[in-house]
């Protein structure tokens, strides 16, 4: 019986999660026959189930409601928001009964009759409810049927997704076990590395880890959710507050379909509700107001929902008003936040965002729905405790967008592992903005009373000890130089840097909560487990900014600044510049560098035309090591990635970080670098990541590339054209490959020579001018690429 | 009554801990310091893929010396969703609680009276019932 109950309960709940938007749609469009089917459902559901369980109050609700919405199928009555209105007290009592059955409380009477009551229109209609049943029982059947198969042809995607319900402790189970059974493979697979090559044990345990990984990700996908939960309650909020504000609000949604972790979406119910209220009463109009202003007197809250990466980004328009920026700034003057001249130099930008300072409310009158003390500054940092951000940009007289970002689940986060005294720690590379190195020529230290303050990009910011936070060394023992610097930017803009030992690797990492007794220390947000199974702290970088005064003290307000030129510099390509071991400055792709390493010298083994470097217990191949000499003591490796090998390049030091935006030059007499440009006015080559890889990387697996076969002795081919080829992933065929190859690439000037041999062709005019004879011109190259990738593709499909 | 007990020795003295609030005994071999916490807190273990908190549970109680074990065994407790290994000079079996806790006059000395619930009659004599949720929360939480 228990059991029949709780499901009971369940679905009444889904039901009434349904229903509350069918109704204001329904509101919305009286004559929308399906609401009212839906809603009609409802409650002939719940009257039914009532019976079967003996809740004569519930079941006297539902008869009420449902009389009434019988009324309104068969024409006899039009729906109009008074009915609306009953209907959703009588919802709202059946939800606060399916409550108080789940709870085992008694059910009280409250006053039932009153609501029952309000559903007449006029009494008459009451007085027929018996003949009306008789006949409505009858066309329910009728007209439900109709609806399912008419509607079933018009929504076919939206399918009936198979469901079961689970307790969610179940799933924590299943999730704890598969994390178990992670760290058991990786047992597994060290003890294996230690065995040595097994081939027979090898290819199965790859398997294994295969399945496991995607296990991992099913099971991580178990917690998710649709957003369509936190959407499908929003627009009867919408409903309830516009009517008390005398406002009218239409409510879209876009991307209901993206998913998010279920404690998440819990999470960001609170701030969301918020702001909508905020947008309803401060943001839309009144009708009269938007006539006025030559709107459609219903405003508009719009809710878009994407995902991207692990990131979803949530942006909540409203059609209203905008943000009165000056009002903004009058009132953050007189509450004493900022002074005039402080103001007067922000950017718009910033003076928008000062809504989120605490303390700040811009409606003059208190109303019963927002400026109740509970300001912006709650809801950001809500948004920021569950790893987010918020920020607002807003037009006056047209409108205001609120932009969330949440990292998708709470329980994994992207962190950077660093190393202090003998502890590793976990630190989210949300707040991180940039690591430097403590000798690099372009960090200067400098201190003021006993602060350390560090110089880095004309930047002055204060400069904070790992070791002495935790309490491992004291800041007059600390030897700067040799630290890593990481810059932390947090959430309220505040730069500061926390120097490391060592920064290790950047991963995701499931982050468990700590035990209360550790909460106290202020330092710590969580825990995690490192593959080998042992403990690692997560830092807990804002409170600890907080306890040591980092935040609101020098205030970088030159940095907005700053980004706002990266993003208009959008083409230029980032890349790392560097000193190679002959001393001489190179910059290389920001894209291929993975990270960088620092080992020991003792850790790299050059022996003729083999030189490997050990990381972390792992053998990688070494470059770069032939222009100088290996430096005495600790070296220091880029490493690179192309996406599927790594391999690493010695380097004299790290330098800086720069944005190419010159042409890069090519050269043809070094194959190393894919061409020469100006780095801040000097010359600077860069290095070729696809002649790197392709000169220490066994030739890719041949059987998989297509085959291109080029002009022979054309110097412009071999240097200019090859390159090209080969990264857009075709191998050159060589002179005494008989095969036929994929393609061929000719010069149109040549004439139609070895065209044969290969299943396609591409001819390359010497003239930027259109011949309109399919040739490309030889150095356009997203043409060429184009062509490459249109074949490459065709062929694979 | 017949409340089924650890029994354990804390500081070298018999305590026992109740059973039911046991999931295991283990014993730990790595434990990771965690810097800024208080000495009774000794670090985080690794138990399959859950993270412990250790409690030294001399230092818990508020005594100075800190437990003094040999195969630094632990009884795995959850409070409040959180795991913790209380780590005691010596466990040894399950046994069973002959009286009620009681208190006994004049107390059972500094930390002590704090940290146990009373005192209870075993096969093995009297022993002081723990109160484990005093133990997490460490010595100077209790003073204040």
């Amino acid at each position: 019986m228990d059991e029949l109950l709780a499901d009971f309960v369940a679905e009444t709940r889904e039901m009434l999660e349904q229903s509350g938007s069918e109704l204001v749609a329904w509101e919305a469009d009286p004559s929308d026959r399906k609401r009212i089917d839906t809603i009609f459902r409802f409650v002939h559901t719940v009257k039914g189930n009532c019976g079967f369980f003996d809740f004569p109050q519930l079941e006297k609700l539902s008869h009420a409601a449902e009389d009434a919405l019988a009324e309104c199928r068969a024409g006899r009555r039009e729906p109009d928001s008074a009915l609306v209105t009953a209907v959703l007290a009588i919802i709202d009592r059946i939800s606060e009964m399916t409550d108080a059955i789940e709870a085992g409380e008694e059910l009280g009477t409250g006053n039932d009759d009153a609501l029952i009551a309000a559903l007449d229109a006029d009494a008459e209609v009451e007085m027929q409810s018996d003949v009306a049943i008789i006949d409505e029982e009858v066309e329910i059947a009728a007209p439900a049927n109709d609806t399912q198969t008419e509607a079933a042809p018009k929504t076919p995607a939206k399918g009936v997704q198979r469901s079961i319900r689970l307790p969610v402790d179940l799933l924590d189970e299943v999730m704890k076990g598969v994390s178990d059974m992670v760290l058991a493979r990786n047992d597994l697979a060290r003890r294996l590395r230690e065995a040595g090559e097994q081939p027979a044990i090898d290819g199965p345990f790859e398997r294994l880890s295969a399945i496991l990984a995607d296990v991992r990700t099913s099971i991580t996908r178990m917690r998710m959710q649709r957003l369509e939960h936190l959407f499908s309650s929003l627009p009867r909020l919408v409903r309830d507050l516009s009517n008390e504000l005398g406002k009218q609000v239409m409510v879209d949604f876009e991307g209901s379909e993206v998913e998010l972790d279920r404690e998440m979406i819990e999470m960001v119910r609170d701030p969301l509700t918020h702001i909508i209220r905020n947008a309803i009463d401060h943001g839309i109009e009144t009708p009269a107001q938007r006539l006025k202003n030559d709107k459609r007197e219903i405003g508009l809250l719009k809710f878009a929902a994407r995902q991207s990466g692990n990131q979803i980004s949530l942006v909540i328009t409203d059609d209203g008003n905008g943000i009165n920026v000056e009002r903004v700034c009058e009132k953050a003057i007189a509450n004493g936040l900022y002074s005039r001249s402080e103001i007067d130099k922000m950017s718009d930008k910033q003076r928008e965002n000062l809504i989120f300072e605490p303390g700040l409310s811009t409606a003059e009158q208190v109303s019963s729905v927002s400026g109740r003390g509970v300001g912006m500054d709650v809801v950001r940092s809500n948004i920021e405790r569950v790893g987010g951000s918020i920020e607002v940009s807003s037009k006056p007289g047209e409108g205001t967008s609120f932009h969330l970002q949440l990292p998708l689940t709470l329980s994994i986060i992207a962190a950077l592992t660093v190393g202090s005294g003998d502890q590793r720690y976990a630190i989210p590379r949300s707040y991180v903005e940039e690591i430097v190195f403590g000798n690099s020529s372009h960090v200067e230290f400098a201190q003021a009373g006993d602060r350390r303050l560090v110089t880095f990009r004309d930047k002055r910011v204060p400069c904070l000890s790992l070791g002495e936070v935790m309490g491992s060394e004291t800041n007059g023992e600390c030897d700067w130089t040799s630290k890593t610097l990481i810059l932390v930017r947090l959430a309220s803009d505040d730069v500061f840097a926390l120097a490391v030992d060592r920064v290790f690797d950047h991963e995701d990492v499931v982050v468990k909560p700590i035990a209360p007794a550790i909460m106290e220390t202020r330092l710590y947000a969580g825990t995690t487990l490192l593959d080998d199974g042992r403990p690692m702290m997560l830092i807990d970088l804002p409170s600890i900014a907080q306890m040591r005064g980092m935040v609101g003290g020098v205030r970088t307000k030159s940095t907005i600044a700053e980004k706002a030129e990266k993003v208009m510099k959008s083409k230029a390509v980032p890349v790392m510049l560097f000193a190679g071991l002959d001393g001489r400055h190179r910059a290389v792709r920001l894209e291929l560098v993975r990270r960088i390493d620092t080992i020991s010298r003792d850790a790299i083994d050059i022996e003729g035309d083999r030189a490997q470097a050990v990381i972390d217990g792992e053998i990688m191949t070494l470059a770069g090591h032939d222009t100088g000499p290996l430096p005495d003591g600790r070296c220091r490796l880029l490493r690179l990635s192309d996406g599927e090998h790594e391999l690493v390049y010695a380097v004299k030091e790290v330098l800086d970080a720069a944005d190419v935006t010159e042409d890069v030059v090519p050269s043809e007499a070094d194959t190393a670098i894919e061409g020469v440009t100006l780095i801040g006015g000097k010359p600077i080559p860069l290095l070729d990541g696809h002649a790197v890889f392709s000169r220490y990387r066994a030739t890719k697996k041949v059987e998989h590339t297509l085959t291109c076969r080029i002009p022979e002795g054309s110097e412009w081919a071999r240097t200019i054209l090859e390159p090209l080829v080969q990264a857009a992933g075709y191998r050159i065929a060589g002179e005494d490959d008989d095969v036929e190859a994929d393609l061929a690439i000719a010069l149109a000037e040549d004439g139609e020579v070895l065209t044969g041999g290969a299943r396609e062709t591409i001819r390359l005019r010497p003239e930027p001018e259109d011949a309109g004879d399919d040739t490309i011109y030889r150095y356009d190259r997203d043409g060429l690429l184009a062509a490459l990738k249109r074949i490459r593709t065709g062929r694979a499909a | 009554m017949n409340e089924l007990l650890l029994m354990c020795t804390i500081a070298g003295r018999r305590a026992a801990i109740p059973a039911v609030e046991v999931q295991s005994v283990i014993e730990v071999e790595n434990i990771t310091p965690i810097p800024g916490t208080p000495d009774f807190i000794l670090g985080l273990t690794a138990l399959r893929s859950q993270a412990l908190t250790v409690i030294d549970c001399s230092l818990a109680i508020g005594l100075e010396q800190a437990c003094t074990s040999k195969d630094q065994r632990a009884a795995v407790v959850d409070i409040d969703g959180h795991l913790y290994a209380l780590l005691v000079d010596e466990a040894h079996d399950v046994g069973e609680a002959k009286s009620e806790p009681v208190a006994v006059p004049g107390g059972f000395g500094e930390g002590w009276q704090r940290a146990a619930r009373g005192m209870v009659e075993t096969d093995g004599g009297p022993t002081l019932l723990v109160d484990i949720e005093h133990l997490v929360s460490g010595p100077l939480r209790q003073a204040a």
